[in-house]
């Protein structure tokens, strides 16, 4: 025996579906629109920027490319004439109007590599830091100071005062060496008969993200 | 975070085992839900059972009401879905042949391979049929080719082309599919009745 009262509410099914159809769409037009934020959020980016993990000191740099360190990524973002006149050893120079070019972002969005961005200072690298942290690129990292803070430090220290603590003096002889190894010739060691440092080509492979079409069809 | 696979939240190997596994349940329910006969599918042409246009015209707007939810709240990425390619005048023409084809075999692809599965001979015949079409056309391709390959407009989307905000144009969607539910409802009143199974 059919239930009578069911029969009767189930027969305006359709009319039922069909209205929460029109207050579903309905509900889609109705929606307050907001503009899509690209990215990681406003809080994220936001205590990345204020830790001071972003920052690596010259004598930190200085150190990781002596030792041979593999493991990071050196890219100059500054325009490639500055980056022909000088730059640090095994750069890749990706200027920053360039950054989100597809040939750059296989650098930079990977996490194989810390990648350590510089510029004159702090300024541009800041910038492509900031760009390119809000879209979640990871292990990104600014030289302090950029190539004029590793001029001043690593290629030509200043010579602690007498007075001086001990462990400036030990800074200064670690600079010292390491000037050396970039290829700074001190007087009192022309006798030595200068051995060509030269730095090994490292060899970067980036892995491009594989992107298979995606197919569709009936 | 959606798609899936696009994000790489699950490797593409899945693909197929996931396809293979949706392919399972559509056949399932289109022949429990009796698809399988040709003469459902005949039926919207002859307008004694609109079965076949409902279901699909649900399924496509319960698709697109979900998609635009999720791209709202932000779970898929509307930008990373698939969108096939227009060919315009190839698929117009094919619109029609394929049209025919369901006319007055009764199937549709899909259909026909459920058919198959359940040993109804004329959806062998049509199956057949298909086979006999995808080899006459692989063998006249160069024919075919400027047909096949011209009128090339893109991966757009009727939002694209008409310049319309997606939510407006699935409010008018659905509004035209209930209204032709409507009268699909009226025509198969008006039909005599054909009973089969």
């Amino acid at each position: 025996m059919i239930n009578k009262k069911l029969a009767k509410v189930l027969s305006f099914r359709y009319k039922v579906l069909a209205l929460v159809f029109i207050a579903l769409a309905g509900g889609l037009v109705l929606l307050p629109k907001y503009e899509k934020h690209e990215g990681i959020s406003a809080e994220n980016l936001l205590s990345n920027v204020i830790s001071s993990e972003r920052y690596i000191s010259a004598d930190e740099l200085a150190h990781k490319i002596i030792n041979q360190d593999p493991s990071f990524l050196l890219i100059d973002v500054r325009d490639e004439e500055s980056f022909g006149v000088y730059s640090l050893p095994n750069a890749i120079n990706i200027p920053l109007e360039k950054l989100f070019d597809e040939n750059s972002e296989s650098y930079l969005n990977q996490d194989e590599y810390d990648v350590i961005l510089y510029s004159n200072d702090n300024f541009y690298a800041d910038q492509a830091w900031l760009l390119c942290t809000r879209l979640d690129y990871k292990n990104l990292r600014v030289l302090k100071g950029g190539i004029n803070t590793w001029f001043n430090t690593v290629i030509n220290p200043l010579k602690p005062s007498e007075n001086e603590a001990a462990t400036a003096f030990e800074l200064y002889t670690f600079r010292k060496a390491a000037s050396m190894y970039f290829g700074v010739s001190y007087p009192e060691q022309v006798k030595i008969i200068k051995s060509e440092t030269v730095v090994p080509k490292k060899v970067v492979t980036v892995k491009k993200k594989k992107k298979a079409p995606v197919e569709g069809g009936c | 975070m959606g798609p899936l696979i696009p994000n790489d939240i699950i490797s593409h190997e899945w693909n197929f085992i996931i396809a293979i596994l949706i392919g399972i349940a559509f056949g399932y329910i289109l022949e429990a839900s009796g698809f399988s006969s040709s003469r459902k599918l005949a039926g919207v042409f002859y307008g004694y059972d609109f079965v076949v246009l409902k279901v699909f015209f649900t399924a496509a707007l319960v698709a697109i009401i979900g998609i635009l939810y999720m791209d709202y709240l932000g779970y898929l990425d509307f930008n990373l879905l698939y969108i096939h390619p227009t060919y315009l005048w190839g698929a117009i023409i094919g619109g029609i042949i394929m049209g025919l084809g369901f006319v007055s075999g009764g199937f549709c692809p899909g259909t026909s391979l459920c058919g198959v599965a359940i040993g109804k001979i004329d959806a062998w015949v049509f199956v057949g049929g298909i086979y006999i079409g995808i080899f006459s056309f692989s063998e006249l391709y160069t024919l075919f080719e400027p047909l096949y390959n011209g009128s090339f407009d893109g991966n757009v989307t009727l939002m694209d082309t008409f310049g319309v905000s997606p939510y407006w144009f699935v409010f008018g969607f659905t509004i035209l599919a209930i209204v032709s539910f409507y009268i699909a409802d009226l025509v198969r009143k008006r039909v005599k009745k054909v009973f089969y199974n």
